[in-house]
Order: C-alpha cells, then structure tokens, then sequence
C-alpha cells in the first residue's frame, strides 16, 4: 500500500494530516458560497436601485433576484454544518492511515464542489436579475420572462449541493481499535 | 482498514477529478446561461413577444450543468477501496475524465452564451428587416453535400 510514496506527488500527500484537507474543504464550502452570493446580490442590487429612480414599482417584486442569490449562501452554511459533523476523531495511530486519508480528500473535493458551483451561480444569478431589474423598468410583462432564465440559474447551485453530499457520504473514517 | 486495497493517495486524484467534472462544467453553463439571458433581455425590451421563443440558448447551457452533474455522481461512487482496489491508475482514470467533462462543459457554455447571445439580437433585428432565409440556406447547404452539382 504504500508505493505510493515511491513518487513525490504521494510522498507529499500522504505527509499531510486528513484534518488540515477537510478543514479547507469545510473553509471553501461557506466561504466561496458567501463570495458568490455577495457578489451577485451586488450586480443586482446596484442595477435595482439605479433602474427604481425612474420606476419606483420595480423594487418590491425584483427582490426576488436578491433572494435568490441569498439562496446560494444559505446552501454554502449548509453544505458547511453538514461536512462538519462528518468529522471524527481518529488515534493518533490511524490518523495518515488509508481510510482516513480517503475521508479527507472526500470532504476537502465535497467542499470545493459546493463553493465553487455557488460562485458560478451567485454570479449568473446576479447578472439576469440585474438585466430582470432594468427590462422590467421598461415594460412590467417581462419581469416573468426573465425570471424563468433566472430559475434556470439558480440551478446551477442545487446541482453543487447534491453532488457535495453524495460526496461526503465517502467520507468514512477508520473505527477506534 | 480490512480490505481496504489500493494507493492510498489515489482518490485524492479521483475526488478531484469529480469536482472538476462539476465545477467546470457549472461554469461553462453559469456563463451561457448569464450572457445569452441578458441577450434575452434587451432584445425583450423591444419586443416582448419574442422572448419566451429565445429561451432555448439558456435551457441548452443547463443542460451541461446536468452533464457534469452526471459524470460528478459516476465517478464519486466509483471511488470505493473497501470494494473495489483504487490504485493510482483509477485515481488518474478519473482525474482526467473529470477534466474531459468539466472543460468541455465549460467551453460548450461559453460558445452557447456568445451564440445565444448574437443569435437573439439577430433574431431581432431580422424581425424587423427580414432579409435571411436561414431554412432554405441550411437545407440548400446539406444537399449541396449529398448532390456535388449543386451550387
């Protein structure tokens, strides 16, 4: 088991503890979530406020696009409380053992799935719901329309989340001897 | 760790490789989706009744969220030591399958958002001045292959 370690890569790899992989993997999670979030809630927001100087009925109902990018940095605490009850503690003999290597890396790549999709997502989120905020300052009807893409959007952050904990469910770690 | 067979630093490449089959690909769909909605968006401002026809750009670049998706599921649930030995080779094997997926992903979404994007406006503009016949040019064209003395 441990040619392995007859490369660098492994070598490198195998030398670092499982718990410093899941604790970036938990870090990335909420932290490039609420990065994508913020960031789309600032494309729209700003293209709401400008658009609702000259059509004040916009804002109560293109609150919606806000929302929707708050749903992103909701999946990220999510993804984030859940991967970190996947912790256990393992003797310090069992800690560079296979099993708990494995469950490192799950949690470590479950993370970077879940926040980097949310980023994407708040991102393209933020983008049609500031062009929802100003087509809908020109003519009401669209708003709907535009909204659809919107949902089309939104998807994109339910896909990380789904595949962050299908991921995670790998990540068992070895039982205390 | 009985029956716990294989490299020990495999699945580090293979889990990788399922996040990249889904990030990229979630990239690739974010920016078709963005750039072809607000196409949709202009164009709708100027008629309206033509943007629920134009959504087909946006639907499509989802589509490719879905593909990574599939391809994220596939290799994670193949990463199973205990049942399967995982040597490095499986690792690398899942690695660049993930690859594979995730930027082709990313570089269909960006073709379709520029597509998507041009496509719509065009679509506008040839709304108010017909001057294409894009049917009988694409169906000319696919006879032209099968018939060489047509033009």
């Amino acid at each position: 088991m441990s040619t392995a370690t007859s490369s660098s890569w492994g070598t490198a790899l195998v030398n670092i503890s499982p718990y410093t992989f899941s604790a970036i993997g938990i870090a990335v999670s909420i932290g490039v979530s609420v990065l994508g979030a913020a960031w789309g809630i600032y494309i729209t927001g700003s293209s709401l406020i400008g658009a609702a100087i000259k059509a004040p009925r916009i804002t109560s109902k293109n609150l919606i696009s806000v929302i929707f990018c708050e749903a992103v940095a909701i999946y990220g605490v999510i993804v984030a409380i859940i991967l970190q009850t996947k912790l256990e503690s393992v003797p310090s003999s069992q800690i560079y053992a296979a099993e708990s290597l494995r469950a490192g890396y799950a949690i470590f790549a479950s993370g970077l799935i879940v926040g980097f999709a949310n980023l994407v997502c708040g991102l393209c989120v933020g983008i049609i719901g500031s062009s929802c905020a100003l087509s809908d300052a020109q003519n009401s009807s669209l708003f709907v329309k535009i909204l659809v893409i919107e949902i089309f959007g939104s998807a994109l952050g339910l896909f990380g989340v789904i595949v962050g904990i299908i991921m995670s469910a790998q990540a068992t770690w070895p039982t205390k001897v | 760790m009985a029956g716990f067979s294989g490299d020990e630093t495999a699945p580090f490449f293979g889990f990788l490789g399922a996040a990249a089959a889904l990030v990229f690909s979630c990239m690739g769909a974010a920016y078709g989706t963005a750039k072809s909605g607000v196409g949709v968006a202009s164009m709708g401002v100027m008629r309206p009744e033509l943007v629920m026809k134009s959504i087909v750009p946006v639907v499509m670049a989802g589509v490719l969220g879905i593909y990574g998706l599939i391809i994220a599921v596939i290799i994670s649930t193949g990463i199973n030591p205990k049942a399967k030995s995982y040597y490095l080779f499986d690792g690398y094997a899942h690695l660049s399958s993930g690859l594979a997926c995730g930027l082709a992903g990313l570089s269909a979404g960006m073709a379709i958002g520029i597509v998507g994007d041009a496509g719509v406006r065009i679509r506008f503009r040839n709304m108010c001045h017909p001057t294409s016949t894009p049917w009988r040019d694409l169906a000319l064209q696919f006879l032209s292959l099968l018939r060489r003395d047509l033009p």
